[in-house]
């Protein structure tokens, strides 16, 4: 024991993320083909330290002694297979590992981890492996998560879950997809192509209103993490995107836990306390846009990233520069014409002319082969008719809507309009003569 | 206070399904399990045991080692424990994070035996 008072506490998912750094330390070493040996190298560590520190509580640097163990644990491994090889070279048969003899100055030095957890960035989310399994293995191997926790972040089974990361990492051996850092003009476009990922999964932890909140909010924890990995690191010179998507990813997790109320129902800008936003991450946000500001080159992650930056700032949303915004949505509407970018941008165009123009605007789209199927196009227009005090109008679209949504949460915040919609109606029905 | 001998008995591979996550809470929850007793005067010693050793049987010129069960259970750690009587030692240890972080945990509770009630003999070993 070490006789220290209780106020030895671990840093939040401690282990998490250094287990992520391992597995990436020691893909350096055992080469991507054995991605499963570093996984389970590091896990082997884990177990080994924790049933140590059970009793004897952790060590002042708990992380280092982790890193200490599968060092020796690798060390070991790459002398056996050394010795296999060189039996296999004297029976005169030639081998093929890939082994890197790990230099133990430099393996576990920080440059080394920050440069392998890029190159497994690379790696893990390469072309050639589905997107899918790209965000699975990411959280498997950069961030630290168990089987079971991605397939609960993801409402799916631990069985198509693992066969996911089975066909990931054999794709990695198959199609001989390297550890390293794209370099050239190759980089530009795998940049955007992690980029892409790292959104997903940013999204696939912010939009979805189902299972563990917990859970969701790490993944969008772990996206900004994994983009703030990128923005650390000389090898990406370009960092225009990598600041843009941060600040986005930043700007739009600070209201996080302002999105829902107590009972999990989810909340709309005007609804929300804005007591609640996270202060640090707007102002972490603020600042990589003004760094993602390069020449006039812009992108979608900046345009969005200004626009969740305008309200933001904004003490309530009546105040909110809603005629910024709306400009900001007819350029993005040119580089990216999704059905959420037009009706947000109906939306911040009621703010400004009124809901009357921004109503005959999403009529001229109700032929849009999506929007026609979208649960949002009709709630977006039952609010602009409530505008105009059209609530009969608006409870037919908002029927619509509750057909359309999937989600619980979603068809609870619609019929709860639904209500508002048939009490205002019924308040401004004539009482009918006695 | 008594002595208590707390035997704590799981599988060989009890914390390979937890995640790195639980392993972490795990972890804090068995140092605040531990900070709790020192606090209370109830922690005499707490040690993990390796769980790779020797069984030593027979005799001379026959010794064996083993058998092991790899699947088996091993004594993973002990917690040399002072509590008032044997009750209060089942009740620290039913408050063992092993209980809460997995599902094959046994812990055996042994007083031990300091001296003898009939004959007044007090074992050595003992200041």
């Amino acid at each position: 024991m070490n006789g220290k008072p209780g106020i030895n506490a671990l840093a939040d998912h401690l282990f998490r993320h250094e287990c992520g750094k391992l597995v990436s330390a020691l893909t350096g070493i055992f080469g991507p083909e054995h991605l499963q040996l570093a996984e389970d190298v590091v896990q082997d560590s884990l177990v080994e330290a924790i049933s140590h520190w059970s009793y004897e509580g952790a060590p002042d640097n708990p992380a280092a002694w982790l890193f200490r163990v599968a060092k020796n644990k690798a060390i070991n491994i790459v002398n056996r297979e050394k010795y296999k090889k060189r039996y296999v070279l004297e029976t005169a048969s030639a081998g093929q590992y890939g082994w890197t003899e790990p230099t133990p100055k430099h393996i576990f030095s920080r440059q080394q981890i920050l440069d392998d957890q890029l190159r497994m960035i690379f790696t893990c989310c390469h072309p050639s492996i589905s997107v899918d399994s790209q965000i699975a293995l990411a959280l498997k191997t950069l961030c630290g998560f168990s089987i079971s926790e991605i397939a609960r972040a993801f409402l799916t089974t631990e069985e198509t879950l693992n066969k996911r990361l089975v066909r990931a990492r054999q794709k990695i051996r198959e199609a001989r997809i390297p550890f390293e850092v794209p370099r050239g003009t190759e980089l530009e476009g795998r940049v955007k192509a992690v980029l892409e990922t790292i959104y997903l999964l940013f999204n696939e932890g912010y939009s979805a209103s189902e299972g563990n909140d917990i859970i969701r909010h790490d993944l969008c924890e772990e996206a900004i993490r994994l983009a703030e990995i990128m923005e650390r690191h000389p090898a990406i010179e370009d960092k225009s995107d990598v600041y843009a998507l941060l600040a986005l990813m930043q700007l739009n997790a600070s209201r996080f836990n302002a999105r829902q109320d107590k009972e999990g129902n989810l909340l709309t800008l005007a609804e929300q306390d804005r007591s609640l936003w996270d202060k640090d991450l707007i102002a972490k946000g603020i600042s990589n846009l003004k760094k993602s500001i390069v020449g006039i080159y812009v992108s979608v992650y900046q345009v969005l990233a200004t626009i969740s930056a305008h309200h933001s700032t904004a003490p309530d949303l009546e105040t909110t520069d809603w005629k910024s915004i709306l400009s900001l949505y007819d350029s993005l509407v040119q580089l990216d014409s999704s059905p959420l970018v037009l009706l947000n941008r109906a939306i911040a165009k009621s703010k400004v002319t009124g809901a009357g123009p921004a109503l005959a605007e999403l009529d001229g789209l109700k032929d849009n082969l999506v929007l026609k199927e979208y649960h949002l196009y009709y709630s977006t227009r039952a609010e602009l008719n409530m505008q105009l005090g059209q609530y009969s109008d608006a409870l037919n679209s908002l029927e619509t809507a509750v057909r359309l949504a999937t989600l619980d949460a979603e068809k609870k915040l619609i019929r709860k309009r639904i209500g508002f919609c048939q009490e205002k109606m019924s308040q401004l029905q004539p009482t009918p003569e006695k | 206070m008594k002595e208590f001998m707390l035997l704590i008995r799981n599988k060989v591979d009890h914390l390979s399904h937890l995640s790195p996550e639980e392993n972490q809470q795990f972890l804090q929850a068995c140092m605040d399990y531990i900070d709790r007793l020192t606090k209370n005067g109830n922690l005499k010693s707490a040690q993990p045991l390796v769980k790779e050793g020797k069984i030593i049987s027979g005799s001379k010129d026959a010794w064996k080692d083993g058998p092991f069960n790899e699947s088996k259970e091993v004594i993973v750690g002990y917690y040399h424990i002072l509590a008032n009587n044997m009750e209060e030692a089942v009740d620290i240890a039913k408050g063992n994070p092993e209980f809460a972080y997995t599902s094959t945990a046994r812990i055996e509770v042994r007083p031990i035996k300091m001296r003898e009630e009939s004959t007044g003999f007090t074992y050595p070993g003992k200041k």
